[in-house]
């Protein structure tokens, strides 16, 4: 247990030095790249959210994307605000299009950055707090989850198109006001901009491996593996399920208000379902078992997508798709799985190696890890 | 609608209640029959109802590769499948964007099903006429092949215990693969029959896959018949809420009613009896 809180401890501060100082670095401080990454960034949180409740707990939510794009809601909400203060009557220009004639009450709290910002946790976390009271009080599980999750996503992303005079319908919520927040203006090609949203991330990470150790993370894993047993012993399954489902979602809204921040507006694609696989997709391309690996599964998808979609303008969903048949066929527990069986292979050979000269064992070990995988496909 | 949601689900709920792998590629196969019937019909000229036979064969061979190539590896771990089949999914809908171009095309109905026929003051063109009528035979061909025939012998027997089958020499692989071609099939027929309605494009299949799979645990995993009164149900039920409020609310409406049906019935509406 030790051992690997240390090794987690490491894979972590890897991650926070790659994306706060090696990524930066790398791409030259440039603006607009680095607004690229943090657009990434911001998909690794999701990538993440998701791996807390489906690695973690178990539970597939495949409707990840709806609490997702209610915390981009909210965020844009609050900036269409601030963007229609010259307007008449402070209303949102969509509003006006469609005959809206005084600002909805609903919309009313989000003249305020604070109640925004807990709004963007709060309203996802009480959405999925009742979706998972409703769907774990009644033992609903696996498949049906999955099921339950995707459906709720497909009602909420027609009802945000539909509702076009309160939501921008289609077109989604577009002209955004940069953010305000304690006197500085979040510019989204800045390389400020790019910390905070590596900040957020890597907070959002810590306080994500706080619940993954703590005791409630051990019930949790243990439910995963048999809920039935948990229950026996006296444990309160659907609590602990829906704390987990709503943690999830509050970071999901948060990732949600980040990536309105640097895309600068929000759409209801943001609530499709293709969308929503896809942050499945990264989870398990990254392995869900690690909320890190998650994240980096999350980042390096879209990074490829966004690198293949320039070489091959059509064919890159196909390379998607196919890389997407193969990690699931190959790699079930993804990219994070590969390095813990090459990692426990290093061990094994080191150990049998001891006592050889250092250096050349190492090599060696390497290479013979490396073969033992090629082998593997 | 009804009637090529019912075959869709029939496909669907065949790959599901035999194998438990849900099929997210479903939709797929659908515009893979769409598509099948438009090149049967541009370059050989053949109308739809020649051609079902072949777009049949056509679809179920893809779905025959499908599943060798893919989902027989994933039998022991049925969520794994969704994500593998969404994959295939892209993976199919890119290769038919890149060979045909994303247009939407269309296909012409059969000249002999053209013209209306006025029942009781409810006036319906015949072409939706024959899809009711042929999807109840479909429904009826597939309950035949299930309980009636020795194919169908096997099937059940797998479903229930694929150990002691394989032990009385049923190859359950084989009956798997020939399985999801079937249902591959049954798709690619919806598929064909459809394109007189809509128009045919490469993302046509992914939101009738939603409905399908709804579909299908609405009426009971391994149930035909309440494949079928569930899939005759989400259409009247979509109709009536579309009627009371409008179409995207009857939809809302619709898929809330199935989220409390799932809650409170997971077993569906009409539970497979089978012991398992």
């Amino acid at each position: 247990m030790n051992r690997s809180f240390a090794f987690d401890c490491i894979g972590y501060g890897l991650f926070a030095v790659l994306i706060l100082l090696v990524v930066p670095w790398a791409l030259d401080f440039d603006g607009f790249e680095l607004n690229t990454f943090a657009r990434y960034l911001a998909l690794g949180m999701v990538a993440m959210a998701l791996a807390l409740s489906w690695g973690c707990a178990g539970i597939l939510n495949l409707g990840q994307a709806a609490t997702f794009g209610i915390g981009a809601y909210v965020m844009a909400m609050h900036l269409k605000l601030r963007a229609s203060e010259n307007m008449p009557g402070g209303m949102p220009d969509f509003m006006g299009w469609t005959n809206v004639e005084s600002l909805p009450w609903f919309w009313e709290p989000f003249h305020s950055l604070s109640i925004t910002i807990a709004a963007g946790f709060l309203i996802p976390a009480l959405v999925a707090a009742v979706m998972g009271t409703f769907m774990f009080r009644g033992r609903i599980t696996g498949v049906f989850v999955a099921i339950i999750t995707l459906a709720f996503l497909v009602a909420i992303q027609l009802v945000f198109i539909e509702e076009q005079r309160y939501t921008g319908g289609q077109n989604g919520l577009t002209g955004l006001a940069p953010l305000q927040l304690f006197g500085w203006t979040a510019d989204n090609y800045s390389l400020d901009f790019y910390y905070f949203v590596a900040g957020c991330l890597i907070v959002a990470l810590m306080l994500g491996i706080g619940l993954v150790r703590s005791k409630v993370g051990l019930v949790l894993r243990a439910i995963k593996e048999d809920p039935d047993r948990v229950r026996f012993f006296g444990y309160d399954v659907a609590r602990y399920e829906t704390l987990a489902f709503c943690a999830s979602a509050a970071i999901a809204g948060w990732a949600g208000m980040l990536y309105v921040l640097v895309l600068e507006f929000a759409s209801p694609t943001y609530m499709g379902v293709s969308f929503s696989l896809a942050i499945v997709i990264w989870c398990a391309v990254g392995g869900r078992e690690s909320l890190v690996a998650a994240a980096m599964g999350g980042i390096i998808v879209n990074m490829l997508e966004g690198r293949l979609s320039d070489v091959f303008v059509d064919g890159w969903t196909l390379f998607l798709g196919a890389a997407f048949i193969l990690v699931v066929l190959l790699m079930p527990r993804g990219l994070f799985g590969l390095f813990q069986m090459a990692l426990a292979r290093t061990q094994v050979l080191c150990r049998g190696m001891r006592g050889d000269s250092g250096v050349l064992g190492k090599s060696t070990t390497a290479i013979v890890t490396h073969t033992h995988d090629d082998g593997r496909r | 609608m009804a009637s090529i949601l019912l075959m869709v689900a029939l496909g669907l709920a065949i790959i599901y209640g035999a194998m438990g792998v849900i099929n997210l590629a479903h939709g797929e196969f659908v515009m893979l029959g769409a598509y099948s019937a438009w090149l049967l019909q541009t370059y050989f000229g053949f109308s739809i109802l020649v051609s079902l036979p072949l777009v049949f064969l056509m679809v179920a061979l893809a779905g025959l590769a499908v599943e060798r190539g893919v989902v027989r590896w994933l039998y022991h771990r049925p969520l794994d499948t969704i994500l593998a089949t969404w994959g295939i999914g892209i993976v199919l809908q890119q290769l038919v964007r890149m060979g045909v171009g994303s247009d939407s095309r269309y296909v012409g109905r059969p000249t002999i099903l053209d013209g209306n026929v006025a029942i009781g003051g409810v006036v319906m063109s015949n072409y939706r006429i024959f899809l009711i009528f042929f999807s109840i035979a479909v429904l009826a061909g597939t309950w035949y092949l299930l309980t009636r025939t020795e194919f169908g012998t096997k099937l059940r027997a797998v479903i229930q215990n694929k150990e002691i089958s394989e032990c009385y020499g049923i190859r359950a692989e084989h009956v798997y693969a020939l399985t999801f071609a079937y249902g591959a099939g049954l798709a690619g027929i919806a598929g064909a029959l459809v394109t007189p309605l809509i128009s045919v494009t490469p993302s046509m299949g992914t939101y009738l896959v939603v409905d399908a799979f709804l579909v299908v645990i609405v009426g009971g995993v391994g149930s035909l018949l309440g494949t079928a009164v569930a899939s005759g149900l989400v259409g009247e039920a979509t109709a009536f809420f579309s009627f009371l409020f409008n179409d995207t609310l009857g939809r809302v409406a619709v898929l809330l009613s199935i989220i409390l049906l799932i809650r409170f019935r997971p077993q569906g509406l009409f539970p497979d009896k089978v012991r398992r």
